[in-house]
Protein backbone atom coordinates (compact mmCIF):
# COMPACT_ATOMS: atom_id res chain seq x y z
CA UNK A 1 0.00 0.00 0.00
CA UNK A 2 1.26 3.89 -0.61
CA UNK A 3 1.31 6.08 1.98
CA UNK A 4 1.83 9.84 1.77
CA UNK A 5 1.59 12.36 4.31
CA UNK A 6 0.71 15.90 3.22
CA UNK A 7 1.93 18.52 5.22
CA UNK A 8 0.88 17.67 8.73
CA UNK A 9 0.83 20.01 11.39
CA UNK A 10 0.66 19.03 15.03
CA UNK A 11 0.99 20.62 18.38
CA UNK A 12 0.54 18.72 21.73
CA UNK A 13 0.78 20.49 24.86
CA UNK A 14 1.90 23.96 23.60
CA UNK A 15 4.76 22.26 21.48
CA UNK A 16 5.01 22.17 18.24
CA UNK A 17 6.02 18.46 17.34
CA UNK A 18 5.17 17.90 13.55
CA UNK A 19 5.89 21.08 11.36
CA UNK A 20 4.45 20.80 7.38
CA UNK A 21 5.36 16.76 7.34
CA UNK A 22 5.18 15.41 3.72
CA UNK A 23 6.34 12.33 2.26
CA UNK A 24 5.31 9.43 0.60
CA UNK A 25 5.99 6.05 0.66
CA UNK A 26 5.80 3.60 -2.18
CA UNK A 27 4.01 0.22 -2.12
CA UNK A 28 6.37 -2.51 -1.07
CA UNK A 29 9.46 -0.39 0.06
CA UNK A 30 11.07 -0.63 3.35
CA UNK A 31 11.02 2.93 4.73
CA UNK A 32 13.43 4.35 7.62
CA UNK A 33 12.37 7.34 9.53
CA UNK A 34 15.69 8.93 10.91
CA UNK A 35 16.77 11.75 13.28
CA UNK A 36 17.69 12.63 16.79
CA UNK A 37 15.18 11.83 19.64
CA UNK A 38 12.82 14.45 19.90
CA UNK A 39 12.18 15.02 16.34
CA UNK A 40 8.94 14.31 15.70
CA UNK A 41 9.66 10.66 14.60
CA UNK A 42 7.65 8.21 16.39
CA UNK A 43 4.18 10.71 16.73
CA UNK A 44 4.76 10.50 12.63
CA UNK A 45 4.13 7.14 12.97
CA UNK A 46 1.13 7.41 15.43
CA UNK A 47 -0.09 10.00 13.31
CA UNK A 48 0.01 7.17 10.68
CA UNK A 49 -1.80 5.19 12.86
CA UNK A 50 -4.19 7.22 13.47
CA UNK A 51 -3.40 7.47 17.31
CA UNK A 52 -2.61 10.71 17.38
CA UNK A 53 -4.71 12.94 15.17
CA UNK A 54 -2.95 15.73 13.23
CA UNK A 55 -3.69 19.48 13.69
CA UNK A 56 -3.49 19.86 9.83
CA UNK A 57 -2.43 18.48 6.65
CA UNK A 58 -3.81 14.72 5.40
CA UNK A 59 -3.10 11.05 5.66
CA UNK A 60 -3.54 9.02 2.08
CA UNK A 61 -3.47 5.29 2.09
CA UNK A 62 -3.19 4.49 -1.66
CA UNK A 63 -4.62 7.94 -2.75
CA UNK A 64 -7.73 7.87 -0.50
CA UNK A 65 -7.68 10.09 2.94
CA UNK A 66 -8.15 8.51 5.75
CA UNK A 67 -8.42 11.14 8.45
CA UNK A 68 -11.89 10.14 9.10
CA UNK A 69 -10.88 5.93 9.40
CA UNK A 70 -10.44 4.55 13.51
CA UNK A 71 -7.52 3.30 14.26
CA UNK A 72 -8.61 0.02 14.61
CA UNK A 73 -9.93 0.16 10.89
CA UNK A 74 -6.78 1.66 9.53
CA UNK A 75 -4.89 -1.71 9.49
CA UNK A 76 -1.50 -0.39 10.32
CA UNK A 77 0.07 -2.53 13.03
CA UNK A 78 2.56 -1.05 15.18
CA UNK A 79 5.65 -2.77 16.48
CA UNK A 80 6.32 -1.15 19.27
CA UNK A 81 9.84 -0.14 21.35
CA UNK A 82 8.26 -1.62 24.56
CA UNK A 83 6.80 -4.38 23.15
CA UNK A 84 3.29 -4.19 24.51
CA UNK A 85 2.26 -8.29 25.07
CA UNK A 86 -0.81 -9.19 26.69
CA UNK A 87 0.23 -10.46 30.15
CA UNK A 88 -2.75 -12.47 30.41
CA UNK A 89 -2.62 -14.39 27.39
CA UNK A 90 0.12 -17.18 26.04
CA UNK A 91 2.27 -16.40 23.20
CA UNK A 92 -0.02 -17.60 20.92
CA UNK A 93 -3.00 -15.88 22.25
CA UNK A 94 -1.08 -13.15 21.59
CA UNK A 95 -0.05 -13.77 18.53
CA UNK A 96 -3.61 -14.71 17.00
CA UNK A 97 -4.99 -11.20 18.81
CA UNK A 98 -5.52 -9.17 15.56
CA UNK A 99 -7.04 -12.60 13.84
CA UNK A 100 -9.69 -12.89 17.22
CA UNK A 101 -10.38 -9.01 16.60
CA UNK A 102 -11.04 -9.88 13.22
CA UNK A 103 -13.55 -12.83 13.84
CA UNK A 104 -11.29 -15.46 12.17
CA UNK A 105 -12.64 -18.85 13.44
CA UNK A 106 -10.80 -20.27 16.41
CA UNK A 107 -8.63 -23.19 14.38
CA UNK A 108 -7.81 -20.99 11.36
CA UNK A 109 -6.35 -18.12 13.61
CA UNK A 110 -4.54 -20.56 15.99
CA UNK A 111 -2.91 -21.87 12.52
CA UNK A 112 -2.35 -18.46 11.57
CA UNK A 113 -0.71 -17.53 14.96
CA UNK A 114 1.49 -20.70 14.64
CA UNK A 115 2.69 -19.85 11.08
CA UNK A 116 3.72 -16.04 12.33
CA UNK A 117 5.74 -18.25 15.45
CA UNK A 118 7.61 -20.04 12.59
CA UNK A 119 8.42 -16.84 10.50
CA UNK A 120 10.03 -15.40 13.49
CA UNK A 121 11.80 -18.47 14.45
CA UNK A 122 9.38 -19.37 17.66
CA UNK A 123 8.04 -22.10 16.49
CA UNK A 124 6.71 -24.81 19.45
CA UNK A 125 7.17 -21.15 21.92
CA UNK A 126 3.35 -21.08 21.44
CA UNK A 127 1.96 -22.39 25.09
CA UNK A 128 4.54 -20.34 26.94
CA UNK A 129 3.80 -16.89 29.19
CA UNK A 130 4.95 -13.88 27.65
CA UNK A 131 7.13 -13.57 30.94
CA UNK A 132 9.35 -16.24 30.39
CA UNK A 133 10.89 -15.40 27.28
CA UNK A 134 13.54 -13.26 27.09
CA UNK A 135 13.52 -9.91 25.72
CA UNK A 136 15.08 -10.68 22.23
CA UNK A 137 11.87 -13.04 22.00
CA UNK A 138 9.54 -10.68 23.14
CA UNK A 139 10.21 -8.63 20.22
CA UNK A 140 10.08 -11.33 17.66
CA UNK A 141 6.49 -12.71 19.34
CA UNK A 142 5.26 -8.56 18.98
CA UNK A 143 6.66 -8.72 15.23
CA UNK A 144 4.52 -11.96 14.72
CA UNK A 145 1.48 -10.13 16.30
CA UNK A 146 1.94 -8.07 13.90
CA UNK A 147 2.56 -9.89 10.81
CA UNK A 148 -0.72 -11.86 11.93
CA UNK A 149 -2.86 -8.54 11.58
CA UNK A 150 -2.22 -8.55 8.16
CA UNK A 151 -1.51 -4.95 7.95
CA UNK A 152 -1.83 -3.02 4.75
CA UNK A 153 1.70 -1.16 5.88
CA UNK A 154 3.59 -2.15 8.97
CA UNK A 155 5.05 0.73 11.39
CA UNK A 156 8.09 -0.46 13.59
CA UNK A 157 8.34 2.18 16.86
CA UNK A 158 12.38 1.68 17.50
CA UNK A 159 11.92 -1.85 17.77
CA UNK A 160 15.75 -2.71 18.30
CA UNK A 161 16.44 -0.37 20.85
CA UNK A 162 16.09 -2.23 23.79
CA UNK A 163 17.94 -5.01 22.51
CA UNK A 164 21.96 -5.71 23.53
CA UNK A 165 23.67 -5.48 19.95
CA UNK A 166 24.27 -8.47 19.00
CA UNK A 167 19.96 -9.41 19.28
CA UNK A 168 20.01 -6.30 17.09
CA UNK A 169 22.11 -7.57 14.37
CA UNK A 170 19.91 -11.05 14.12
CA UNK A 171 16.31 -8.64 14.85
CA UNK A 172 17.07 -6.87 11.86
CA UNK A 173 18.30 -9.28 9.28
CA UNK A 174 15.34 -11.01 10.52
CA UNK A 175 12.77 -8.08 9.82
CA UNK A 176 14.69 -7.35 6.25
CA UNK A 177 14.03 -11.39 5.51
CA UNK A 178 9.99 -10.74 6.46
CA UNK A 179 10.01 -7.50 4.80
CA UNK A 180 11.05 -9.39 2.02
CA UNK A 181 8.70 -12.25 2.11
CA UNK A 182 5.77 -10.76 3.16
CA UNK A 183 6.59 -7.56 0.81
CA UNK A 184 4.02 -5.23 2.94
CA UNK A 185 5.07 -1.30 2.74
CA UNK A 186 7.41 -0.94 6.40
CA UNK A 187 7.85 2.09 7.94
CA UNK A 188 10.92 2.05 10.47
CA UNK A 189 11.88 4.92 13.30
CA UNK A 190 15.26 4.50 14.37
CA UNK A 191 17.80 6.71 15.49
CA UNK A 192 20.82 4.48 14.39
CA UNK A 193 22.23 6.29 10.96
CA UNK A 194 23.62 2.32 10.33
CA UNK A 195 20.70 1.06 10.72
CA UNK A 196 18.74 3.20 8.67
CA UNK A 197 21.33 2.70 5.73
CA UNK A 198 21.63 -0.86 5.22
CA UNK A 199 17.92 -1.75 5.47
CA UNK A 200 15.85 1.24 4.16
CA UNK A 201 15.03 2.02 0.47
CA UNK A 202 14.24 5.26 1.47
CA UNK A 203 15.62 7.23 4.34
CA UNK A 204 13.30 9.82 5.30
CA UNK A 205 15.36 12.09 7.91
CA UNK A 206 13.63 14.27 10.24
CA UNK A 207 14.97 17.12 12.79
CA UNK A 208 12.83 19.27 14.49
CA UNK A 209 9.67 18.36 13.46
CA UNK A 210 10.66 18.86 9.83
CA UNK A 211 11.36 16.41 6.86
CA UNK A 212 15.39 17.37 6.17
CA UNK A 213 15.91 14.81 3.33
CA UNK A 214 14.34 12.38 1.82
CA UNK A 215 16.25 9.86 -0.55
CA UNK A 216 18.20 6.69 -1.02
CA UNK A 217 20.36 5.74 1.82
CA UNK A 218 23.33 5.97 -0.53
CA UNK A 219 21.98 9.62 -1.64
CA UNK A 220 21.62 11.23 2.37
CA UNK A 221 25.38 9.78 2.83
CA UNK A 222 27.21 10.58 -0.46
CA UNK A 223 24.73 13.85 -1.11
CA UNK A 224 23.73 15.13 2.10
CA UNK A 225 21.32 18.34 2.00
CA UNK A 226 22.01 19.67 5.17
CA UNK A 227 24.61 19.73 8.10
CA UNK A 228 22.17 17.82 10.48
CA UNK A 229 22.59 14.84 7.74
CA UNK A 230 25.71 14.65 7.38
CA UNK A 231 26.60 15.27 11.19
CA UNK A 232 24.80 11.76 11.30
CA UNK A 233 26.58 10.05 9.56
CA UNK A 234 29.93 11.09 10.65
CA UNK A 235 30.36 9.27 13.50
CA UNK A 236 33.70 7.18 12.33
CA UNK A 237 32.15 3.89 12.35
CA UNK A 238 32.29 1.20 9.23
CA UNK A 239 30.19 -0.91 7.53
CA UNK A 240 31.20 -4.05 5.96
CA UNK A 241 30.19 -5.32 2.78
CA UNK A 242 31.26 -6.71 -0.72
CA UNK A 243 32.32 -5.21 -4.08
CA UNK A 244 30.92 -5.80 -6.95
CA UNK A 245 30.90 -4.58 -10.59
CA UNK A 246 31.90 -1.26 -9.15
CA UNK A 247 29.73 -0.56 -6.55
CA UNK A 248 29.98 -1.80 -2.78
CA UNK A 249 26.79 -3.11 -1.30
CA UNK A 250 25.84 -3.75 2.05
CA UNK A 251 22.27 -4.57 2.74
CA UNK A 252 20.14 -2.25 0.54
CA UNK A 253 22.87 0.64 0.62
CA UNK A 254 24.43 0.78 -2.85
CA UNK A 255 27.31 3.21 -3.31
CA UNK A 256 29.80 3.86 -6.13
CA UNK A 257 33.41 2.26 -5.69
CA UNK A 258 34.84 2.13 -9.13
CA UNK A 259 38.52 1.60 -8.08
CA UNK A 260 38.22 -0.66 -5.58
CA UNK A 261 38.98 -4.28 -6.09
CA UNK A 262 36.55 -6.67 -6.08
CA UNK A 263 35.98 -8.83 -2.68
CA UNK A 264 34.75 -8.01 0.92
CA UNK A 265 35.28 -4.17 1.91
CA UNK A 266 34.29 -1.53 4.15
CA UNK A 267 32.74 1.77 3.99
CA UNK A 268 34.51 4.22 6.31
CA UNK A 269 32.65 7.42 6.94
CA UNK A 270 35.14 10.06 9.39
CA UNK A 271 33.98 13.61 10.31
CA UNK A 272 34.98 16.15 8.14
CA UNK A 273 36.17 13.59 5.27
CA UNK A 274 34.00 12.40 2.39
CA UNK A 275 32.78 8.73 3.36
CA UNK A 276 35.43 5.87 1.29
CA UNK A 277 35.23 2.42 0.27
CA UNK A 278 37.84 0.31 1.37
CA UNK A 279 38.89 -3.01 0.63
CA UNK A 280 39.65 -5.89 3.08
CA UNK A 281 42.02 -7.93 1.95
CA UNK B 1 51.18 -25.63 56.76
CA UNK B 2 52.06 -24.04 53.55
CA UNK B 3 49.74 -20.63 52.92
CA UNK B 4 47.58 -21.81 50.56
CA UNK B 5 46.16 -24.46 53.41
CA UNK B 6 45.96 -21.92 55.57
CA UNK B 7 43.66 -19.41 53.34
CA UNK B 8 41.64 -22.22 52.54
CA UNK B 9 41.05 -23.00 56.57
CA UNK B 10 39.82 -19.30 57.22
CA UNK B 11 37.95 -19.35 54.48
CA UNK B 12 36.26 -22.16 55.89
CA UNK B 13 35.87 -21.10 59.27
CA UNK B 14 34.24 -18.03 58.02
CA UNK B 15 31.77 -20.04 56.42
CA UNK B 16 30.84 -22.06 59.07
CA UNK B 17 30.30 -18.68 60.81
CA UNK B 18 28.07 -17.53 58.22
CA UNK B 19 26.06 -21.06 58.15
CA UNK B 20 25.78 -20.36 62.34
CA UNK B 21 24.33 -16.57 61.93
CA UNK B 22 22.23 -17.65 59.03
CA UNK B 23 20.72 -20.71 61.45
CA UNK B 24 20.17 -18.33 64.29
CA UNK B 25 18.39 -16.04 62.05
CA UNK B 26 16.17 -18.71 60.61
CA UNK B 27 15.42 -19.97 64.46
CA UNK B 28 14.58 -16.22 65.33
CA UNK B 29 12.65 -15.94 62.22
CA UNK B 30 10.48 -18.73 63.41
CA UNK B 31 9.91 -17.95 66.62
CA UNK B 32 8.68 -14.71 65.53
CA UNK B 33 6.54 -16.19 63.16
CA UNK B 34 4.92 -18.54 66.20
CA UNK B 35 3.87 -15.88 68.40
CA UNK B 36 2.04 -14.01 65.28
CA UNK B 37 0.40 -17.23 64.70
CA UNK B 38 -1.04 -17.39 68.16
CA UNK B 39 -1.87 -13.61 67.84
CA UNK B 40 -4.24 -14.66 65.02
CA UNK B 41 -4.99 -18.02 66.12
CA UNK B 42 -6.25 -15.72 70.15
CA UNK B 43 -8.04 -13.06 67.82
CA UNK B 44 -9.72 -14.38 65.16
CA UNK B 45 -10.07 -18.28 65.18
CA UNK B 46 -10.93 -18.38 69.11
CA UNK B 47 -13.81 -15.71 69.00
CA UNK B 48 -15.22 -17.32 65.75
CA UNK B 49 -14.83 -21.12 66.95
CA UNK B 50 -16.71 -19.78 69.97
CA UNK B 51 -19.43 -17.92 67.83
CA UNK B 52 -19.58 -21.65 65.97
CA UNK B 53 -19.90 -23.43 69.18
CA UNK B 54 -22.82 -20.75 70.26
CA UNK B 55 -24.62 -21.53 67.47
CA UNK B 56 -25.43 -25.27 68.02
CA UNK B 57 -25.93 -24.61 71.67
CA UNK B 58 -29.10 -24.28 73.78
CA UNK B 59 -27.68 -23.23 77.01
CA UNK B 60 -24.48 -22.23 77.76
CA UNK B 61 -24.63 -20.31 81.99
CA UNK B 62 -21.60 -18.86 83.25
CA UNK B 63 -19.00 -20.40 84.51
CA UNK B 64 -19.18 -23.78 82.79
CA UNK B 65 -16.27 -24.47 80.10
CA UNK B 66 -18.64 -26.27 77.57
CA UNK B 67 -22.59 -25.88 76.51
CA UNK B 68 -24.78 -27.76 78.72
CA UNK B 69 -26.94 -28.88 75.83
CA UNK B 70 -26.60 -28.75 72.19
CA UNK B 71 -29.38 -27.80 69.52
CA UNK B 72 -30.13 -27.03 65.88
CA UNK B 73 -32.81 -24.52 67.15
CA UNK B 74 -30.65 -21.29 66.13
CA UNK B 75 -29.38 -22.99 62.87
CA UNK B 76 -33.24 -23.71 61.77
CA UNK B 77 -34.55 -20.46 62.65
CA UNK B 78 -31.53 -18.93 60.54
CA UNK B 79 -32.74 -20.41 57.76
CA UNK B 80 -36.39 -21.59 58.17
CA UNK B 81 -38.12 -18.24 57.36
CA UNK B 82 -40.09 -17.61 60.08
CA UNK B 83 -40.92 -14.02 61.29
CA UNK B 84 -40.09 -13.24 57.85
CA UNK B 85 -36.17 -14.28 57.81
CA UNK B 86 -34.42 -16.64 56.38
CA UNK B 87 -33.63 -17.45 52.41
CA UNK B 88 -35.53 -14.74 51.29
CA UNK B 89 -33.81 -12.38 52.90
CA UNK B 90 -30.46 -13.60 52.61
CA UNK B 91 -31.07 -13.57 48.76
CA UNK B 92 -32.20 -10.00 49.15
CA UNK B 93 -29.19 -8.78 51.21
CA UNK B 94 -27.05 -10.85 48.84
CA UNK B 95 -28.59 -9.32 46.05
CA UNK B 96 -28.32 -5.74 47.40
CA UNK B 97 -24.59 -6.43 48.35
CA UNK B 98 -23.95 -7.87 44.76
CA UNK B 99 -25.63 -4.93 42.90
CA UNK B 100 -23.72 -2.62 45.21
CA UNK B 101 -20.22 -3.94 44.05
CA UNK B 102 -21.23 -4.10 40.58
CA UNK B 103 -22.44 -0.71 40.46
CA UNK B 104 -20.12 1.01 42.36
CA UNK B 105 -16.59 -0.90 40.83
CA UNK B 106 -18.18 0.33 37.27
CA UNK B 107 -17.96 3.85 38.53
CA UNK B 108 -15.15 3.72 40.52
CA UNK B 109 -12.98 2.15 36.92
CA UNK B 110 -14.89 4.68 34.59
CA UNK B 111 -13.60 6.88 37.70
CA UNK B 112 -10.01 5.98 37.59
CA UNK B 113 -9.39 6.26 34.24
CA UNK B 114 -10.82 9.80 33.58
CA UNK B 115 -8.32 10.81 36.42
CA UNK B 116 -5.74 8.31 35.66
CA UNK B 117 -5.16 8.95 31.75
CA UNK B 118 -6.43 12.11 30.93
CA UNK B 119 -5.99 15.79 31.83
CA UNK B 120 -8.72 18.39 32.44
CA UNK B 121 -9.76 21.06 34.54
CA UNK B 122 -11.36 20.76 37.59
CA UNK B 123 -9.23 16.99 38.04
CA UNK B 124 -7.88 17.33 41.26
CA UNK B 125 -11.13 18.96 42.61
CA UNK B 126 -12.97 16.04 41.01
CA UNK B 127 -10.40 13.76 42.68
CA UNK B 128 -10.70 15.68 46.27
CA UNK B 129 -14.58 14.72 46.01
CA UNK B 130 -14.52 11.13 45.29
CA UNK B 131 -13.05 10.59 48.90
CA UNK B 132 -15.16 13.13 50.54
CA UNK B 133 -17.74 10.13 51.73
CA UNK B 134 -14.57 9.49 53.72
CA UNK B 135 -14.87 12.85 55.46
CA UNK B 136 -17.96 12.69 56.40
CA UNK B 137 -19.42 10.29 59.22
CA UNK B 138 -21.93 7.73 57.39
CA UNK B 139 -24.37 8.92 60.25
CA UNK B 140 -24.94 12.24 58.77
CA UNK B 141 -24.51 10.93 55.58
CA UNK B 142 -27.57 8.83 56.52
CA UNK B 143 -29.61 11.59 57.91
CA UNK B 144 -28.98 13.40 54.59
CA UNK B 145 -29.40 11.50 52.18
CA UNK B 146 -32.94 9.86 53.90
CA UNK B 147 -34.23 13.63 53.30
CA UNK B 148 -33.16 13.64 49.64
CA UNK B 149 -34.69 10.21 49.16
CA UNK B 150 -37.80 10.60 50.92
CA UNK B 151 -38.72 14.25 48.49
CA UNK B 152 -37.26 11.49 45.24
CA UNK B 153 -39.11 8.69 46.30
CA UNK B 154 -36.01 6.57 46.75
CA UNK B 155 -36.48 6.16 50.62
CA UNK B 156 -37.60 2.53 51.36
CA UNK B 157 -37.29 1.41 48.37
CA UNK B 158 -34.22 -1.61 47.04
CA UNK B 159 -32.93 0.93 44.85
CA UNK B 160 -32.77 3.41 47.01
CA UNK B 161 -31.01 1.33 49.44
CA UNK B 162 -28.20 -0.35 46.53
CA UNK B 163 -27.66 3.41 45.88
CA UNK B 164 -26.69 4.39 49.28
CA UNK B 165 -24.57 1.79 49.60
CA UNK B 166 -23.55 2.59 46.34
CA UNK B 167 -21.95 5.93 47.55
CA UNK B 168 -20.47 4.97 51.23
CA UNK B 169 -18.38 2.10 49.06
CA UNK B 170 -17.29 4.46 46.77
CA UNK B 171 -14.39 5.63 47.88
CA UNK B 172 -13.18 2.55 49.24
CA UNK B 173 -13.22 1.36 45.58
CA UNK B 174 -11.66 4.13 44.31
CA UNK B 175 -8.69 3.90 45.93
CA UNK B 176 -8.38 -0.01 45.12
CA UNK B 177 -8.54 0.97 41.45
CA UNK B 178 -6.42 3.95 40.99
CA UNK B 179 -3.14 2.82 41.47
CA UNK B 180 -3.42 -0.80 39.14
CA UNK B 181 -5.63 1.77 36.43
CA UNK B 182 -2.53 4.10 36.59
CA UNK B 183 0.16 0.31 36.63
CA UNK B 184 -1.70 -0.54 33.50
CA UNK B 185 -1.76 2.59 31.51
CA UNK B 186 -2.86 3.09 28.35
CA UNK B 187 0.11 1.46 26.09
CA UNK B 188 -1.20 -1.87 25.48
CA UNK B 189 -5.09 -0.13 24.29
CA UNK B 190 -2.71 1.56 21.74
CA UNK B 191 -1.20 -1.76 20.66
CA UNK B 192 -4.84 -3.28 20.73
CA UNK B 193 -6.14 -0.24 18.32
CA UNK B 194 -3.44 -0.52 16.14
CA UNK B 195 -4.07 -4.47 15.75
CA UNK B 196 -7.83 -4.18 14.73
CA UNK B 197 -9.10 -4.15 18.64
CA UNK B 198 -12.64 -1.88 18.57
CA UNK B 199 -13.76 0.16 21.24
CA UNK B 200 -15.76 -2.98 22.90
CA UNK B 201 -13.24 -5.48 22.08
CA UNK B 202 -11.00 -3.31 24.16
CA UNK B 203 -13.11 -3.53 26.58
CA UNK B 204 -13.46 -6.86 26.67
CA UNK B 205 -10.21 -8.48 25.98
CA UNK B 206 -7.48 -5.91 27.13
CA UNK B 207 -8.99 -3.27 30.03
CA UNK B 208 -10.85 -5.81 31.74
CA UNK B 209 -8.35 -8.64 31.93
CA UNK B 210 -5.58 -5.61 32.92
CA UNK B 211 -7.83 -4.66 35.61
CA UNK B 212 -8.92 -7.37 36.95
CA UNK B 213 -6.99 -7.68 40.22
CA UNK B 214 -8.28 -4.67 40.98
CA UNK B 215 -12.01 -5.18 39.57
CA UNK B 216 -11.78 -7.95 42.22
CA UNK B 217 -10.11 -6.33 45.17
CA UNK B 218 -13.22 -3.55 44.77
CA UNK B 219 -16.29 -6.11 44.54
CA UNK B 220 -15.52 -7.98 47.20
CA UNK B 221 -14.58 -4.86 49.08
CA UNK B 222 -17.86 -3.03 48.49
CA UNK B 223 -20.10 -6.13 48.77
CA UNK B 224 -18.90 -6.91 52.18
CA UNK B 225 -19.50 -3.14 52.96
CA UNK B 226 -22.87 -3.75 51.57
CA UNK B 227 -23.33 -6.83 53.23
CA UNK B 228 -22.52 -5.80 57.13
CA UNK B 229 -24.52 -2.21 56.30
CA UNK B 230 -26.85 -1.56 59.62
CA UNK B 231 -27.50 1.80 60.05
CA UNK B 232 -27.56 2.91 56.58
CA UNK B 233 -29.95 0.02 55.46
CA UNK B 234 -32.44 1.11 58.80
CA UNK B 235 -32.72 4.33 57.98
CA UNK B 236 -32.74 4.63 54.00
CA UNK B 237 -34.97 1.01 54.00
CA UNK B 238 -37.09 2.57 56.70
CA UNK B 239 -37.56 -0.65 58.00
CA UNK B 240 -39.38 -1.81 54.85
CA UNK B 241 -35.83 -3.39 53.21
CA UNK B 242 -35.44 -6.01 55.22
CA UNK B 243 -31.38 -6.94 54.95
CA UNK B 244 -29.56 -9.80 56.79
CA UNK B 245 -27.86 -7.40 59.54
CA UNK B 246 -31.29 -6.19 60.13
CA UNK B 247 -32.59 -9.42 61.07
CA UNK B 248 -29.54 -10.16 63.44
CA UNK B 249 -29.06 -7.38 65.16
CA UNK B 250 -31.90 -7.29 67.59
CA UNK B 251 -30.50 -10.69 68.63
CA UNK B 252 -26.88 -9.46 69.38
CA UNK B 253 -28.45 -6.26 71.29
CA UNK B 254 -31.45 -8.41 72.45
CA UNK B 255 -29.47 -11.07 73.98
CA UNK B 256 -29.91 -14.41 72.01
CA UNK B 257 -26.88 -15.59 71.75
CA UNK B 258 -27.82 -18.80 70.35
CA UNK B 259 -29.50 -17.40 66.94
CA UNK B 260 -27.64 -14.45 67.07
CA UNK B 261 -24.59 -17.21 66.55
CA UNK B 262 -26.04 -18.67 64.09
CA UNK B 263 -27.32 -15.82 62.07
CA UNK B 264 -22.94 -14.57 62.42
CA UNK B 265 -22.06 -18.09 61.07
CA UNK B 266 -24.79 -17.94 57.89
CA UNK B 267 -22.96 -14.42 57.48
CA UNK B 268 -19.84 -15.86 57.73
CA UNK B 269 -20.19 -18.92 55.40
CA UNK B 270 -21.82 -16.69 52.62
CA UNK B 271 -18.97 -14.32 52.68
CA UNK B 272 -16.82 -17.05 52.03
CA UNK B 273 -18.52 -18.29 49.42
CA UNK B 274 -18.71 -15.23 47.53
CA UNK B 275 -14.96 -13.98 48.40
CA UNK B 276 -14.01 -17.89 47.12
CA UNK B 277 -15.89 -17.22 43.80
CA UNK B 278 -13.87 -14.10 43.27
CA UNK B 279 -10.80 -15.97 43.78
CA UNK B 280 -11.95 -18.89 41.43
CA UNK B 281 -12.53 -16.46 38.57
CA UNK B 282 -9.11 -14.87 39.01
CA UNK B 283 -7.96 -17.95 38.94
CA UNK B 284 -10.00 -18.62 35.63
CA UNK B 285 -8.04 -15.42 33.84
CA UNK B 286 -4.88 -16.49 35.01
CA UNK B 287 -4.21 -13.77 37.26
CA UNK B 288 -3.18 -15.69 40.05
CA UNK B 289 -0.39 -17.34 38.06
CA UNK B 290 3.11 -16.20 38.60
CA UNK B 291 5.21 -13.69 36.90
CA UNK B 292 4.59 -10.13 36.34
CA UNK B 293 1.30 -8.62 35.35
CA UNK B 294 2.66 -5.40 33.83
CA UNK B 295 6.43 -5.92 33.25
Amino acid sequence: MQVALEHIDLELGGKRILRDVSFAVEDGQFVSILGESGAGKSTTLKVIAGLVPQDAGRVLFDGACVDDVPTHRRNTAIVFQDIRLFPNMDVRQNVAFPCKMRKMPKAERLATADAMLEAVQLAGFGDRRTYELSGGQQQRVAVARALAAHPRALLLDEPFSGLDEQLRDEMRKLVSRLHAEFGMTSLMVTHDPDEALVMSDVIVYMSEGRVVQTGSPAELLLHPADDVVRAAFDNSSSIEGVVDDGCFTSGKLVVPAHDVPRGPAVLVRLAGRAPFVHALS
Amino acid sequence: MTAASSHTTAATADMHAELAARRRRARRGLVVTRVLIGVELALVALPLAVVAVWAFTDAWPWPDLWPQSLSLRGIEQALSGRQNMGWETLALSIGIAAACAVITTTVAALACRALCHFRWRGRSAFQFATILPFIIPSTVFAMGVQVVFLQVGLARTVPGVVLAHAVVALPYAIILMTDITQAAGTHREEAARTLGAGPWQMICHVIIPQLLPGIISSLSMCYIMSFSQYFLTLLVGGGRVQTFVLVLFPYLSGGDRTIACAYSLVFLAVTFAVFLIFELVLRRFGVREEGELYG
